[in-house]
């Protein structure tokens, strides 16, 4: 870890990984961003930009301890 | 209070910032809190916000703050209970080269936050250099570095970078279907 360390800059330079290690990994990283994205939502954020709309929620954001 | 377009637009971009509160949280129902809370300021703070800049940049700034303010405790001892990072998700096969996504999703886990967070901003939120430095409050050149840093770190996690094989990289994906 220290010897790491103290040739950091020089590990990075070193460590310009294979353009298809980065390739995989940028896809990879696109696919599970993806997955969360497409998660289906709950309907509370809808309803709840509705209620601000409607003036129905203070303007103050809840506190922190009445979600617990 | 608010305009139409001004709440059409947090519509627009609901999903997003729950998938970035996902990625930094690691848990579903903490991310669900702090879209919540995201939102409701955002909401009362409209008029901060600067038309002609990235909306997305600003709820994730505002997420963020949230975040690291007052969940950061909770969110290891609560860490995907809910088991949305376990489900298997099937990745479109249109191209060679995938690799496993439980794979990936356990390495990124081992990531430190600040790389993690850097790595989704820009490769998946879509944020600039210079939006991601704004929402991290550091300078470009620490999110440069950052970056570079996490995807070292993923190719030495998913054994990527094989100094011994020629194509490490085929060899690794041909097992994903």
């Amino acid at each position: 870890m220290n010897a790491t360390r103290t040739n950091k800059a020089e590990a990075e330079d070193a460590a310009a990984p294979d353009p298809k290690a980065l390739e995989a990994i940028g896809r990879a990283l696109e696919a599970h961003y993806a997955s969360l994205v497409q998660a289906p939502l709950p309907d509370k954020f809808v309803d709840l930009l509705a209620r601000l709309e409607g003036g129905q929620v203070s303007k103050t954001p809840g506190r922190r301890d009445a979600l617990g | 209070m608010p305009s139409a377009s001004f709440k059409d637009e947090l519509l627009a971009e609901i999903r997003n910032l729950r998938a970035f509160a996902i990625s930094l949280s690691g848990s579903v129902s903490l991310a669900d809190d702090l879209v919540q809370e995201s939102l409701l300021r955002a909401w009362s703070n409209s008029e901060k916000f600067q038309p002609g800049t990235s909306l997305r940049a600003w709820l994730f700034t505002i997420l963020r703050n949230i975040y690291y303010s007052n969940y950061r405790k909770r969110s290891r001892e609560v860490q995907d209970s809910d088991g949305l990072y376990a489900r298997r998700l099937t990745v479109p096969g249109d191209q060679e080269s995938h690799l496993d996504l439980e794979d990936f999703r356990k390495a990124m886990t081992k990531l430190p936050a600040e790389q993690r967070e850097v790595l989704t901003l820009i490769g998946a939120s879509g944020l600039s250099y210079e939006e991601a430095a704004v929402v991290c409050q550091v300078g470009i050149g620490t999110i440069k570095s950052r970056l570079s840093r996490a995807r070292a770190k993923l190719v030495e996690l998913l054994e990527l970078n094989d100094a011994a094989s020629d194509s490490p990289v085929e060899r690794k994906v041909q097992r994903v279907g």
